[in-house]
């Protein structure tokens, strides 16, 4: 009796202890020891892993291990805002786009890269890098120098009899509509008209071709009058999809969906606004593409002839609930070095090609890639980065999401038919009105 | 003696201490949280954050797109309870009589249930894309159209219904197992006193087992209300942000996190709890019945 009472008190005992434990979250004893456990950092973006080769090189030089998760861009862009308003940990280096730069930097969501790298040193060799300021602090480093370049199927257009290179707006949709006339394929532009980011991007690059901004200095729209370009824009790129120049599908297809069901497929001959390095990532690679050969870079067709190419870089940061702000500042360095950019890009073999990458964010990478002639239609995208220019030239205003979002949806309305041009348009302004403070 | 009796009862409070603790955290807390901040103006772009008293449910309301989405969510609701009821009590009846295989077929039925929104929305997108989709493929290959068509993003009505159909397929596994639970503890007695009274088939049904379920029936409907009120992933992957399927969820995801203005977020949060409420205490009243065997 004695002992079964003992044995009683010793389970009650223990039952308070592990609901009490359980409840305070205790699950282990052993506290592990810190010095003799290796580093490990989560690195979060929207692109594929990079090639294990150059993983395991990084990591036998820094000791530091790297889990990257790849996340497409729309769910990235959530996941950063939900931690950062949570106050939570979520990765120790992720996504700065330079759409969010304004906004990130105002809310104060990642460290100043200057606290970690010499930026300063950086930016001789990064023409981008001052996108990436907000308020004199470095939010971000960009590992990439994307912009939104032309690609056509020359093989298509050679088809369809055309051997010249459409240098304007007008000569393009002729180009376009011969092609669709002779029945080369039925419908040779890609849109992507789906709700989401990759429809404002192309709105813009659409607009520039055009000759004109989005937005002005003060954030105001430049696009409400039927005579500005991004009204033309907006109209050319719905007419498109009404006259059948577009697949009527695309009405639900996003940006890299289209490039590669699509453009890799060769169901349609050409994509206005495509990513600059998507011809050596994707066109040229057997096992994505069906085009091998095909597809080239062309000069932007503008409203007389040749248009800039606007520039839409991808950084990245160390967020400020960051576990291992210093080794994720030493990948981050390795990662933006310009050989390492130059590899990415295809300089030194197939094992330490990253796919998806676009171009280097260096100029010494870009020059590492120019002397082995390794960068695909490189002389083309030279051409073209020597004419890019920012989206925003002020810099992305800090409400762009909202914005953006006001973009795509009114777009994709237009395309669909449940709203005219016009309608979209007034729309699209009256957000960028509202946000930028009123008239 | 008085001692012993007080130590005993302490076992039962610490056996429930971690619920406890649990609910107070992780529910009561943010739900205190959400009702209070509701009544402020917190903008992370511009703040401070002060009191606004009902500014924020005045803004939601003035909302054109806060409007569109619940337009939206209205139709979701009535899709997706009337379908995952209606297949749900099909399916339970169906697999309430013994067959070969059935514990196959109920674990097979569960599957899409166990599927993540985001999963189920990507691989639908497999059967409704205009371009390639295995839907434009089967119809055209039978003849039954000559163009592929585009189901998503056009027509509102289509587009929501085509993207309710993808939560139906869902759900509806919750509802079955629960109608189901609940057919099984009907007695036979009650079905053999029916038969001799000449009561087989739809009339047992119509007048024993539908009466009977309706317990399940009501915890059905509730849960299938939650869902289809809270949708998000499937309209996100197969429509975008597009107003033809956006909805009150996704418009609340898009207050707070986009536009980063969580006053009016815990505004429309509050409001999306205490619909759901007031539907969960309507169900309640007109379908759930206490049953005794």
């Amino acid at each position: 009796m004695h002992y079964a009472m003992k044995k009683g008190n010793v389970t009650k005992t223990a039952a308070i202890v592990l609901s009490i434990a359980s409840a305070i979250g205790v699950t282990t004893l052993a506290a592990p020891a810190k010095a003799a456990t290796p580093v490990t950092i989560s690195v979060v973006l929207a692109a594929p892993p990079l090639p294990p080769e150059m993983l395991a090189e990084f990591t036998k030089q820094t000791g530091i291990t790297v889990k990257w998760t790849q996340l497409d861009w729309d769910s990235l862009q959530t996941k950063i805002s939900a931690a950062a308003t949570a106050n939570t940990y979520f990765a120790d280096a992720t996504n700065v786009d330079w759409s969010r730069v304004g906004q990130l930097g105002k809310l104060g969501w990642f460290h100043p890269m200057e606290k970690y790298v010499d930026t300063k040193a950086f930016a001789k060799d990064m023409p981008q890098l001052s996108s990436f300021t907000k308020n004199g602090h470095v939010v971000g480093i960009p590992y990439d120098a994307s912009f939104m370049v032309t690609t056509y199927n020359k093989a298509l257009f050679a088809k369809a009899g055309i051997t010249k290179v459409p240098t304007t707006i007008d000569q393009y949709t002729k180009d376009l509509r011969a092609i669709k006339e002779k029945g080369v394929v039925k419908y040779p532009l890609n849109i992507p008209f789906a709700a989401a980011e990759g429809l404002s991007t192309y709105w813009y690059e659409t607009t520039g071709a055009f000759g004109g901004q989005i937005l002005d200095a003060k954030g105001k729209p430049l696009f409400a009058s039927k005579s500005s370009a991004g009204y033309k824009a907006a109209a050319w790129m719905v007419d498109a999809i009404k006259t059948g120049l577009v697949p009527p599908g695309n009405i639900n297809v996003a940006d890299s969906q289209g490039q590669q069901t699509l453009m890799a497929k060769g169901k349609v001959a050409s994509t206005f606004s495509d990513y600059s390095g998507n011809v050596g990532s994707l066109y040229e690679v057997p096992s994505a593409s069906t085009v091998v050969g095909q597809v080239n870079y062309i000069s932007t067709p503008g409203a007389k002839g040749p248009a800039s190419n606007l520039g839409n870089a991808d950084g990245i940061g160390i967020p400020v609930k960051a576990k291992n702000p210093e080794a994720a500042a030493k990948f981050i360095t390795w990662f933006t070095d310009g050989k390492n950019m130059a590899d990415f890009a295809g300089a030194s073999g197939l094992s330490r090609t990253w796919v998806g990458y676009f171009f280097p964010s260096r100029l010494s990478g870009i020059a590492i890639l120019n002397k082995k002639g390794s960068l695909i239609g490189g002389d083309v995208l030279a051409a073209m980065l020597d004419k890019s220019s920012a989206v925003f030239p002020q810099g992305a205003p800090e409400w762009y999401p909202q914005f953006s979002s006001a973009v795509y949806t009114n777009l994709h309305d237009a395309a669909a038919g449940t709203k005219t041009v016009d309608q979209a348009i007034n729309a699209i302004a009256a957000v960028a009105t509202k946000l930028s403070g009123g008239k | 003696m008085f001692v012993k009796e007080k130590k005993g009862d302490l076992l039962p409070y610490a056996l429930i201490l971690p619920l406890i603790l649990f609910v107070i955290f992780l529910a009561l807390t943010p739900a205190a949280f959400t009702i209070v901040s509701a009544f402020f103006r917190v903008q992370l772009l511009n703040p401070p954050t002060t009191f606004s008293g009902l500014e924020n449910f005045k803004d939601i309301i003035a909302n054109r797109e806060v409007m569109s989405s619940l337009a939206n969510t209205f139709y979701y609701i009535i899709i997706g309870v009337t379908l995952s009821t209606i297949l749900g009590i099909f399916f339970a009846t169906s697999l309430h009589r013994k067959f070969r295989g059935r514990s196959i077929v109920i674990a097979v039925l569960i599957l899409p249930w166990a599927l993540p929104g985001v999963v189920s929305g990507i691989l639908w997108t497999g059967i409704w894309d205009a371009n390639h989709g295995v839907l434009n493929s089967i119809l055209k290959s039978l003849n039954i159209i000559s163009e592929y068509q585009v189901f998503l993003g056009q027509n509102k009505f289509m587009t929501i219904f085509a993207i309710e159909l993808v939560q139906v397929w869902q759900i509806t596994p919750l509802t079955t197992i629960l109608v189901l639970a609940v057919l099984q503890n009907i007695p036979d007695e009650i079905y053999e006193a029916a038969r001799i009274d000449g009561s087989t088939g739809a009339k047992a049904f119509r007048y024993i087992s539908l009466p009977l379920i309706r317990p399940g029936v009501a915890i059905a409907v509730v849960q299938s209300v939650i869902a289809t009120l809270n949708i998000f992933d499937q309209p996100y992957i197969l429509n975008g942000a597009a107003n033809t399927g956006n909805s009150l969820a996704m418009q609340t995801y898009a207050v707070s996190f986009q536009n980063l203005n969580f006053g009016q977020g815990y505004a429309l949060s509050l409001l999306i709890t205490l619909f759901t409420l007031f539907v969960s205490i309507i169900v309640a009243k007109f379908i759930y019945k206490k049953i005794e065997y």
